[in-house]
């Protein structure tokens, strides 16, 4: 276990050092800042002063290496718009994406997953049929249509729900959370819902076939001859067994849904690092677009190492060491 | 029949009458059982012979109430200690299930749960019955697997089923088939997925704890052989119906009915050393179309006109059989 651990630790290291190359490279290959940062009405000394201030006068791997030397004493530069360091920039805008994309994530699951099972359980009812077409409606609707239909509809026409912002926020271990206000969880349903929507779909699709596909087996007719109840067989046996392709996935919506809930972030103006990114964007504002880049990656590696000891703890059969 | 009282001491603990299992399929109606009767006494081994398609594995099904839909049993009886199980609701069968009648499978790698201990499914099926606490069932389970034959049966209860051997698995399904000291466990090929020599050991260790704990057993078989070695009785099944009954030796020594003549000459140990097995002719008709009359015709070298007519159990003392052309003379023809 320690030693498949470290091994996953090390491929990740590599996948960081890759991918830090290929962003830096590309992010390079895009535009030219100095049209950003200098007014065209500046003169040849200031503009020269500025080229000097970026160190945009040295070459592409100079200026690479200078990025990583930083990058590893937790410095990852200043934004060229905001001249505020990357860091705090990205990290006062985590927690509202982090608390937005978890609500979404963690409500599509806990709601989706049982949906699923009962679907695969029952799966020639008419609850199941119910469920299973909602589920298409899911996958088939683009959310920038939904999230406007849910302002539409909660905001403007009943009035019931604020259309965006992050409401009244509290101070907690030093970060602003919305989670924690009834004003905040009035502003977070919206987005929450907008973002869920996809992933409730795939959660229910999974388990259902696992759910299908498992009852079917000897373990359930086995389980059932020991005079086993349903529930029991459905909440010990079943949801084990299908657990490793909902982990799976729950993993990468997480990680994919942190680093691209641009829309939803954008369309209810949620000051997240979705809305960040697009802004840098815009404005060419490399050192943003590069650390978030680079935290995306980082994010991804971490949460697929979660995932792969998750595995290890789901499935006896995958732990090395212990077996025969 | 009928009116057999539970407590008097040569009662059958599980009688079965006319049971009749039928799947409603598009294609049409399966009679996967059609009209089996027997009783099983206290400790006795029962074994049910049949070729794959003879719905011996859908009887067993059908005892303990958990025949997969589209199948359904449609009529008959299955009486356990007096009590009527067919028609009862699926939460008073659940109550029986495991406690008083258990089933075994042929697959071991199959039937137990691969990301459970061997403890948490044993503590699974002891809560189905008994509110018991956590190390009061740990100590029924370790008592469950040294009764098996599980070696250092404590320490094995935090294993998963895949440190155990094929045949040390079988024994912890039979472990937790009689966790609840059932009086019928079903086993349906629970030794085909296994080697020889250990199906060897446990069917003779199955002998054994059914003597002793006076478990009556009904093992479904394809293999003649194996019951040979185990049971008390023999029912061979042929499409559906029990075609001949009668305690293992007579039934082996001299079969009436042409296919179980058939499947004993099929043997390898019956057969002259370097000649050729014999085989039976044809194969088992499909369930869906059965051949009017004795479904056995048209594989029968015996078969006349008379066959077209289903033939009635022929009852004999402690025997029977369903034909009109018995093997009468006692030798395997």
């Amino acid at each position: 276990m320690s030693s498949f651990l470290l091994k996953r630790l090390l491929q990740g290291v590599v996948i960081m050092a890759a991918m830090s190359v290929i962003v830096f490279a590309g992010v390079y290959a895009i535009g030219n800042p100095l049209d950003v940062l200098i007014p065209p009405e500046a003169t040849q000394d200031v503009r020269e002063r500025t080229i000097a201030r970026f160190g945009l006068d040295k070459s592409l791997v100079e200026q690479y290496f200078l990025f990583i030397s930083n990058l590893l004493k937790g410095d990852l530069g200043l934004s060229y718009i905001y001249n505020e360091p990357v860091l705090s920039l990205i990290g006062n805008r985590l927690p509202a994406t982090l608390e937005l994309v978890l609500t979404a994530v963690l409500g599509a699951t806990l709601i989706g997953v049982p949906l699923g099972i009962y679907a695969g359980y029952k799966p020639h009812g008419f609850a199941a049929r119910a469920i299973m077409a909602i589920s298409i409606l899911g996958f088939s609707v683009p959310t920038f249509w939904v999230g406007l239909i849910l302002i539409l509809t909660f905001a403007v026409s009943l009035g019931w729900l604020p259309s965006g912002g992050r409401g009244e926020t509290v101070e907690f271990l030093g970060i602003e959370w919305s989670v924690l206000t009834l004003n905040g969880w009035s502003h977070l349903v919206l987005p929450a819902i907008n973002l869920a929507l996809f992933k409730l779909a795939i959660m229910v699709r999974l388990a259902r076939a696992g759910t299908r596909e498992v009852m079917l087996s000897d373990t359930v007719k086995f389980a059932r001859a020991a005079g086993l109840s349903e529930m029991t067989i459905l909440s010990r046996h079943v949801l084990k067994l299908i657990s490793i392709p909902i982990v799976t996935v729950f993993g990468l919506e997480l990680a994919s849904t942190l680093a691209f809930a641009v829309v939803t972030e954008t369309i209810f103006s949620w000051p997240g690092v979705g809305k960040l990114i697009i802004d840098s964007i815009k404005n060419l504002d490399r050192p943003v677009m590069v650390a978030y880049l680079i935290l995306t990656a980082g994010l991804f590696v971490t949460i697929n190492l979660c995932v792969d000891i998750a595995y290890a703890l789901l499935d006896p059969r995958l732990r090395r060491g212990r077996a025969e | 029949m009928s009116g057999a009282s539970p407590t008097t001491s040569d009662a059958p603990i599980l009688e079965v009458s006319d049971l009749t299992t039928q799947f409603h399929t598009r294609a049409g109606v399966v009679k996967a059982v059609d009209g089996v009767s027997f009783s099983l006494h206290k400790g006795e081994i029962i074994g049910l012979v049949g070729e794959s398609g003879s719905g011996k594995s859908v009887t067993g099904f059908s005892l303990i109430g958990l025949v997969d839909p589209p199948g359904r049993v449609v009529s008959g009886s299955v009486k356990l200690d007096g009590q009527e199980l067919v028609g009862l609701s699926p939460a008073a069968l659940r109550k029986v299930r495991g406690a008083r009648i258990a089933m075994v499978f042929q697959d071991p790698m199959m039937t137990l749960n691969p990301v459970l201990t061997i403890g948490q499914q044993m503590q699974l099926a002891l809560n189905a019955h008994e509110k018991l606490s956590k190390s009061a069932a740990r100590a029924r389970s370790t008592d469950a697997l040294t009764r098996v034959g599980i070696p250092d049966a404590e320490a094995r209860l935090d294993a998963y089923p895949h440190q155990f051997s094929g045949g040390m698995r079988q024994r912890v399904a039979i472990a937790i088939a009689l966790l609840h000291g059932t009086r019928v466990i079903v086993a349906d090929e629970p030794t085909t997925a296994l080697d020889v020599s250990i199906q060897a050991q446990i069917l003779s260790e199955m002998r054994e704890l059914a003597r002793e704990m006076g478990t009556a057993l009904v093992w479904i078989s394809h293999d003649l052989s194996t019951v040979s070695a185990l049971a008390d009785r023999i029912l061979v099944m042929y499409a559906g119906r029990i075609v001949e009954e009668g305690p293992t030796a007579q039934v082996l020594r001299a079969p009436r009915h042409p296919y179980t003549a058939g499947l004993l000459r099929s043997l390898p140990a019956m057969a002259e050393p370097g000649t050729d097995l014999e085989q039976i002719p044809g194969t088992t008709p499909s369930l869906l179309n059965l051949p009017q009359g004795c479904p056995f015709r048209p594989r029968c070298d015996r078969a006349t006109d008379l066959c077209s007519e289903a033939p009635p159990m022929t009852p004999e003392t402690g025997r029977g059989y369903r034909c009109h052309h018995p093997l009468l003379d006692g030798t395997p023809a």
